[in-house]
């Protein structure tokens, strides 16, 4: 029977190979309840579909100008084309105008059988990489009833499932699922609850026992995005690796602080965000792997 | 022992730094020839010298003499490093044009900017009586002077097909000689004579004549040993370093033995090979090794390690000297075929892996010691390529991807589960198309059968197309060139355009046979191969040279075709722009497109952004594979002058780069003179939207069965070939294997590194790139074809 159970969803990724074991296909869920300050993917924060612009592909033919019902676009010699976010509403009439694909919606409602459609396609490598599925977002949890849906659908095909959560969401969703997620990719940004709400926005209780009780159900990979003087000291990884040992998670993933968002907040029309963030630098990473190490549990890093 | 370092030192490079067609000035200051190489005359001056002696005795004999006199008076000379030996010039710096099949083309090349520094006034003042002698006698005189006038046309390239008068390949039986030397086969020619003699065959004459001259060549290749064999002794007498003496000592020992009687140790099965394959090349300029070298080196070296003759360190020594004396084997090329190739590569490639005639893995210690051989050495050839199967061993794939991730191209990956049914279908004989090899590129031939594969040329499929939206005729000229298709106002649907297309495609690939036939009815006449005709099975039992008959399958003949990629997105453009948007009439896109797209740049965009071959998106793959198997099956309905198929391959080098330059724009939204795509299966240059596995889901679809061997370059960042997702690599090429696409390899390099080595290319001196089917060293190649391998898209990790 084919689901009319639809999700908004922002990006089916096939050949990942940095969100699980293998060659994946990562489903990229809309909408996220937290802001973390280096998120990688703004423009997966609002639940809604959004007009992204990146103006390096745009010829300034105009099309969008006389597009645009709202008026809320201009082109001058000087700024080149420009988007007036108050006055637009996300109509997207610019988007089919635009020649260039300099204007494109972040985000469209998908059912479980499109996605299946798409996930299938890449079926062999799953199998001779040891790969398979990756719901990510966003936060999965937010839809979790797309998600639980999606899931299910994989493993009746029998594929391997992770799915990426920042942990933030009700108990019962999240139990809901496990049943279906074959590896948890967890992500963890601070133990420190004032450190957590600065720079997420939210309060890391629920994170925390949501990981503990997650553990018991599955295999867990705690990822860690790893920022230069906020969450990299060697007490605070040490702190991670002592719990993860406690849950008993398979491996700890480092994942260094990248400048994609900074870009995609500009195509976005929003303000980067004013702390300057950078990873750690090799040196420092090797250090903190050893950490991990010594505390008897799998390090890696990208992955 | 040697260090690999060491030993890439002593490689002489001959690389031609240039190419004519096409590219910017800055290009052609560059030089085309390091300044050291000269035009090496002996061999025209000792073939010329005794085509003089033979006039009026029969072609074979003739050529044989040649041949003799050639090995019997060169000069010779063993390098200091050197235990495997024998070149092809009078010296390490030559480089020699076979002046009997063209000399017009080293006349030109010397008398041209990039050449000058060929020769000297002395050796120009020769070349020039030496070409006098050739005039209406060379292959390349003889064929156009044979062709029809109207024929002529199509002859002279004009963007639709490059008709190629050199290449020609084939794989010498080394399992049998190997078992008889040159001796025994000697002997079964006498056998033949006597037989002859009292049997009395209807070609009586032409038989003898042809025995006699193979006695003459296979004796001529045994004194030719012998001379190197007295030359070793003669240095080891003066040596007084005990170490090099005793090589030379051993050099002197096996050529006094090799190829005259059978090898027994893994050396002396080295140079028994070098020998004929040298010879080979200097008889008749072709290229290609073919050698499945595990497989025929492996005993020997098993034995040797056995018995105790040799170590593993020894052993990749050898393999490395032997590396060295492949790579010198350079070829001259007419400026327009440089262009093709981007360099002077030989296209020389061993096979290694694969299964024996019933299904058995060959893999032994040698495959693997080969593999290393190639890693240290890190050469542009000999290239690898390895045989895929369902019984390959793991660690096999795990050797493989190590080489691979240095970047220097190969070894290039050949599925057997994709192919064997395809040379099945060719008519390749069951117990013979398991053993197949690769000679170069993606050649693939049947080892010791008469095969002598030919490209007859390169085959511009998109100007195929172009000419069906213009009915064949010339918009510019007026001139009806192609066929005369119907009006593209009448067509109804992408499958009227398709119908076209094909009719053109049969159209020219029927031009392309006849004007091969002449040529090869010529060189069976004119340029008899005594001593290939003697390596190879069936020649000396038919009493036949090689010319005069072929291994009967359709391995033949091909020709090269380019942009297949090109035409099924330019078809699916006009299936979704003019059939399924309805945004303007096909004689209107036609107009438009021959204007360049001036003034239309809103109708170009949605022809680039209509969907594009690559994407796992049937769409555009359906058509894709129609192109691909429709012209196939056009191009079989030619046959040749032994009655098989024509057909296409998808060898194409880098000619999608020098060949685009004459088809003007098309509809796929490509620019008037813009490179085609990469090979046959390659997507569009970022055309693939989808990543890797997408593409190789849309090539699957495009089955080898029903179409040619295809070639797919694929360009990965190191980082996937390493560490962690070393074995998530490996899974990607295990689904390529199951999904049954043809071949596979790889460019493995960072971009920035590519764009630093064209600002600063003496830093970048030894990187290496693949090109198409062979590697070469990226600061060798034009600025152009830099460009092009920069632009091929970078499969991300995600
Ligand atoms: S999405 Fe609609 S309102 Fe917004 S800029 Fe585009 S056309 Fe105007
Ligand atoms: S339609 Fe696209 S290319 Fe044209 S001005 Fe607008 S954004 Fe730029």
């Amino acid at each position: 029977m084919r689901s009319s159970n639809s999700g908004v969803i922002f990006n089916v990724q096939r050949f990942s190979v940095h969100d699980g074991p293998g060659i994946r296909t990562t489903v990229f869920m809309k909408g996220c309840p937290l802001r973390c300050l280096w998120c990688s993917n703004p423009e997966s924060q609002d639940f809604s579909p959004v007009l992204m612009a990146r103006d390096i592909l745009c010829q300034g033919c105009g099309a969008c100008v006389k597009a645009c019902p709202q008026g809320a676009i201009t082109l001058s010699r000087k700024e080149g084309r420009k988007i007036d976010r108050q006055k637009c509403d996300n109509c997207f009439q610019c988007v089919s105008a635009c020649l260039y694909q300099s204007l494109t919606v972040c985000g469209e409602p998908m059912s479980v059988d499109e996605v299946m459609d798409e996930v299938l396609q890449d079926r062999l490598f799953y199998k001779n990489s040891g790969g398979g599925v990756t719901v990510s977002g966003g936060e999965a949890l937010m839809q979790s009833r797309f998600v639980l849906a999606l899931l299910e659908q994989c493993k009746k095909e029998n594929l391997h499932t992770a799915l990426d959560t920042s942990g933030y969401g009700k108990w019962q969703n999240m139990k809901a699922l496990l049943p279906f997620v074959d590896l948890l990719l967890f992500d963890l940004k601070h133990l420190d609850p004032d450190e957590h709400q600065r720079t997420t926005g939210v309060d890391n209780k629920i994170i925390l026992e949501n990981l503990k009780k997650s553990a018991k159900y599955t295999s867990v990979w705690l990822r860690i995005p790893l920022i230069a003087d906020f969450n990299d000291s060697n007490a605070h990884i040490k702190k991670i690796a002592c719990l993860g040992k406690a849950l008993g998670v398979e491996k700890i993933s480092f994942l260094p602080y990248h400048e994609g968002g900074i870009t995609k907040n500009r195509q976005l029309g929003k303000n980067a965000c004013l702390l300057k963030m950078k990873a750690p630098d090799d040196k420092h990473i090797l250090t903190l792997k050893g950490i991990v190490e010594k505390n008897g549990l799998n390090v890696s890093v990208g992955n | 022992m040697q260090t690999a370092s060491g030993l890439r030192e002593k490689v002489i490079s001959k690389a031609v730094r240039n190419i004519k067609r096409g590219y910017t000035d800055d290009d052609s200051q560059r030089g085309m020839y390091r300044e050291e190489i000269r035009l090496d005359l002996q061999r025209s001056r000792l073939m010329t010298e005794s085509f003089k002696q033979t006039d009026g005795q029969a072609m074979v004999i003739r050529r044989a003499k040649a041949l003799a006199n050639l090995l019997d008076k060169m000069d010779i000379f063993i390098r200091e490093h050197e235990r495997i030996v024998g070149y092809q010039t009078s010296d390490p710096n030559g480089i020699f044009h076979p002046i009997d099949q063209n000399w017009r083309s080293v006349l030109r090349l010397v008398n041209s900017e990039a050449g000058k520094t060929l020769l000297d006034e002395e050796g120009r003042k020769e070349l020039d009586e030496l070409c006098a002698y050739w005039k209406g006698k060379s292959m390349s005189d003889r064929h156009q002077e044979s062709l029809p006038e109207d024929l002529k046309r199509y002859w002279t390239y004009e963007g639709t097909f490059l008709w190629t008068q050199l290449s020609e390949l084939g794989i010498p039986d080394y399992d049998n000689l190997f078992k008889t030397g040159l001796k025994g086969r000697i002997e079964q020619v006498r056998a033949r004579l006597e037989e002859i003699d009292r049997t009395i065959p209807v070609d009586y004459v032409d038989q003898k004549e042809f025995l006699e001259a193979v006695i003459i060549a296979l004796e001529a290749v045994i004194r030719f040993a012998r001379r190197y064999a007295s030359l070793a002794e003669a240095m080891a007498a003066q040596e007084d370093q005990p170490d090099r003496k005793a090589e030379l000592e051993e050099v002197a020992r096996i050529c006094a033995r090799v190829p005259e009687r059978p090898p027994e140790t893994f050396a002396e099965a080295v140079q028994f090979f070098f020998f004929i394959h040298l010879i080979r090349y200097v008889e008749y300029s072709t290229l290609g090794v073919g050698i499945r070298i595990d497989r025929l080196f492996g005993p020997f070296y098993e034995k040797d390690l056995r018995e105790g003759r040799i170590t593993k360190a020894e052993a990749l020594d050898i393999l490395q000297l032997l590396w060295i004396k492949l790579n010198e084997l350079g070829l001259v090329y007419s400026p327009t075929v440089s262009s093709v190739y981007g360099g002077v590569a030989s296209l020389q490639a061993v096979t290694i892996g694969g299964t024996d005639e019933a299904g058995r893995d060959v893999t032994n210690d040698l495959t693997y010691l080969v593999l290393e051989a190639a890693r240290r050495l890190q050469l542009i050839e000999p290239s690898i390529v390895l045989r895929l199967h369902d019984g390959t061993p793991d660690e096999l794939y795990e050797k493989a991807v190590d080489v691979i991730k240095t970047g220097i191209g190969y070894p290039s990956l050949f599925n057997d589960e994709a192919l064997i049914p395809l040379f099945t279908r060719w008519g390749v004989p069951d117990e013979d198309v398991k053993n197949y090899a690769v000679t170069g590129c993606v050649y693939i031939e049947i080892p010791g059968k008469n095969v002598m594969r030919r490209s007859v040329g390169y085959f511009v499929l998109p100007k195929c197309l172009w000419w069906a939206l213009h009915q064949g005729v010339d918009p510019k000229t007026g001139e009806q060139r192609g066929a005369r298709t119907s009006d593209p106002s009448t067509f109804e649907s992408w499958r009227d355009v398709l119908d076209a297309y094909v009719e053109q495609v049969r159209f020219f690939a029927t031009k392309m046979e006849q004007l091969e036939r002449i040529n090869l009815e010529l060189y069976e006449k004119f340029c008899p191969r005594p001593f290939y005709s003697a390596v190879v099975q069936g020649c000396i039992e038919k009493g036949k040279d090689a010319r005069k008959w072929v291994y009967p399958s359709m391995l033949h003949h091909f020709t090269q075709v380019i942009g297949g990629t090109n035409v099924a997105d330019a078809i699916t453009a006009i299936r979704k722009v003019v059939f399924d948007d309805k945004k303007l009439s096909l004689p209107q896109l036609i107009r438009i497109m021959d204007n360049n797209w001036a003034g239309h740049d809103d109708i170009r965009q949605a022809c680039l952004n209509a969907p594009k071959f690559g994407n796992d998106d049937d769409y555009a793959d359906q058509v894709a594979r129609e192109v691909h198997r429709l012209g196939e099956a056009a191009m079989e309905t030619v046959k040749d002058r032994f009655g098989f198929s024509h057909r296409g391959d998808g060898s194409a080098v880098s000619a999608t780069y020098g060949l685009a330059v004459d088809t003007p724009a098309t509809p796929d939204g490509r620019l008037d003179g813009e490179p085609f795509a990469d090979s046959t299966l390659a997507p569009s240059p970022g055309k693939d939207k989808k990543g890797p596995t997408a593409v190789l889901n849309s090539c699957a679809k495009i089955k080898a069965v029903e179409t040619y061997n295809h070639l797919l370059n694929q360009k990965f960042l190191p980082k996937f070939l390493e560490d962690d997702l070393k074995p998530t690599f490996i899974g990607y090429l295990k689904t390529w294997k199951e999904l049954n696409v043809p071949h596979i390899q790889f460019n493995i390099v960072d971009r920035e590194k590519l764009v630093a080595a064209q600002t600063y290319p003496e830093k970048y001196a030894d990187m290496i790139v693949r090109v198409a089917g062979f590697s070469a060293y990226f600061v060798d190649l034009s600025r152009g074809l830099q460009d092009h391998i920069i632009a091929r898209t970078e499969q991300r990790l995600m």
